[in-house]
């Protein structure tokens, strides 16, 4: 797994780190049980505060993606066990899916286009990871 | 809500008849790792130096953690550690010699984080204090600063002194060395006009000018607000006079240039309706971020 933070994306930094592990983990790239790097390292590495990869490790907690062990860090959780109910996962995904549509809508991509280019997106994702899942 | 470690309410100071501070507001929470930004001459180290009671305001309130420096001078300075830019030790003592004066008068210090420094620093505990240039005496003065663990960090131009290239390594060992023990409670205040070095490290800031907060931001909040947009034409760029509400524009030729510090949304789409080539968004570093409030 390897985090970049782009400070000109104007996107908080702690969610820089959220949405990156996220992408690992769902890329692959990082497996259930698998140890996220020290808070106090990767503040280091990524020269950023320590505070700022304490709250993305907490919101990345929060959410079920990761696990603390005590004395031992946080590790990837196993898939499947997310502690948000089904509705209120989808409903997250539902607000991410919208702004999607309405950046489509703004670029003037017809809706049969939009669901062509998921699919393809989606395809190539799957295809170019271990296939895990 | 927790005592805030700094709380700076109208602080107005005069040097002589011209005022240096004119009604200043600082907040500064335990926890946070504060980046105080001003030119030179703006006013850091004088609200600085109100905070130690080294300078007496001329109204206006300071608290730090809720005590005032003014009546609780020692107290005060037991809960935190200051940097100044220009650094002086006792020509005549080592650099052990040095450490210990000030352990001296500290409840606490931590010989194991001092030692582990000195090795990082590659600084030798037996050289004098007289031979060691400027970037090794703010290394030595920051060692010292950290080891007695204090609840809060004042730094004053901490890297100015320092070579370019090893600046942001240091910075960033030494405040993540501060915070190590006892993370969300160790409070750092930073004052620079450096302020590329500190991009990740600064959870908060306040920009001062002419002895006035002129802006006080999340930095997350701050680079999610201030945009700059770039908008190249097939043929003249619009009149930059119909983006009134850009901070900042450059005009030139078939290129346009905005700086905006609200929602670019509605500037964009207006941008949009001219027929642009190619529009380009980017958020604002903190340094420019500064530069941009400043000028």
């Amino acid at each position: 797994m390897h985090i970049r933070i782009h400070f000109e994306s104007g996107v908080p930094v702690y969610l820089q780190i959220v949405q990156q592990v996220k992408s690992a983990a769902a890329g692959g790239t990082l497996l259930p049980g698998e140890p996220l790097p020290s808070v106090r390292n990767l503040a280091e590495e990524l020269r950023v505060n320590r505070n700022t990869v304490a709250r993305a490790y907490t919101e990345l907690e929060s959410e079920g993606v990761i696990e603390t062990r005590q004395g031992a860090g946080c590790f990837l959780k196993a898939t499947g066990s997310s502690p948000l109910t089904r509705s209120a996962r989808e409903g997250r995904l539902n607000a991410e899916i919208d702004a999607l549509i309405v950046q489509a809508h703004h670029l003037r991509i017809a809706d049969a286009e939009l669901k062509r280019l998921l699919a393809e997106r989606l395809y190539r994702f799957r295809s170019s990871t271990s296939g895990t899942d | 809500m927790s005592t805030p470690a700094i709380d700076i309410q109208d602080l107005v100071y005069r040097y002589g008849r011209s005022e240096a501070l004119h009604g200043l507001n600082l907040c500064v929470e335990p926890g946070e790792c504060y980046g105080f930004f001003g030119r030179n001459g703006a006013g850091k180290t004088t609200t600085i130096k109100c905070l130690l009671n080294l300078l007496r305001p001329a109204s206006g309130s300071v608290k730090v953690f809720g005590m005032d420096p003014s009546r609780q001078e020692s107290e005060v300075k037991a809960r935190l550690a200051y940097v100044p830019d220009f650094v002086a030790f006792y020509p005549w003592m080592s650099v052990r010699e040095a450490l210990d004066y000030q352990a001296s008068f500290r409840s606490r210090w931590n010989s194991g984080l001092e030692r582990s420094l000195l090795d990082q620093f590659r600084l030798s505990p037996d050289a004098p204090t007289s031979g060691l240039s400027k970037g090794q005496r703010t290394q030595l003065a920051l060692i010292g600063a950290i080891a007695a663990e204090p609840d809060l960090l004042v730094l004053d131009e901490p890297t100015s002194g320092l070579d370019p290239l090893v600046r942001r390594e240091f910075i960033q060992t030494i405040i993540g060395a501060y915070q190590d023990a006892a993370p969300g409670q160790r409070t750092v205040l930073v004052s620079t006009h450096l302020i590329s070095e500190f991009e990740g490290l600064i959870d908060r800031f306040t920009v001062v000018d002419q002895g006035r907060a002129i802006l006080t931001a999340r930095a997350d909040d701050a680079r999610a607000r201030f945009q700059r947009l770039r908008a190249e034409f097939e043929g003249e760029a619009p009149s930059a006079s119909i983006f009134r509400e850009a901070r900042f524009v450059r005009h030139s030729g078939r290129s346009l240039e905005l700086v905006v510090d609200s929602d670019a949304g509605p500037l964009l789409e207006r941008l949009r309706s001219h027929g642009p080539v190619r529009v380009e968004e980017e958020s604002l570093t903190l340094e420019e971020i500064f530069l941009n409030t400043v000028k």
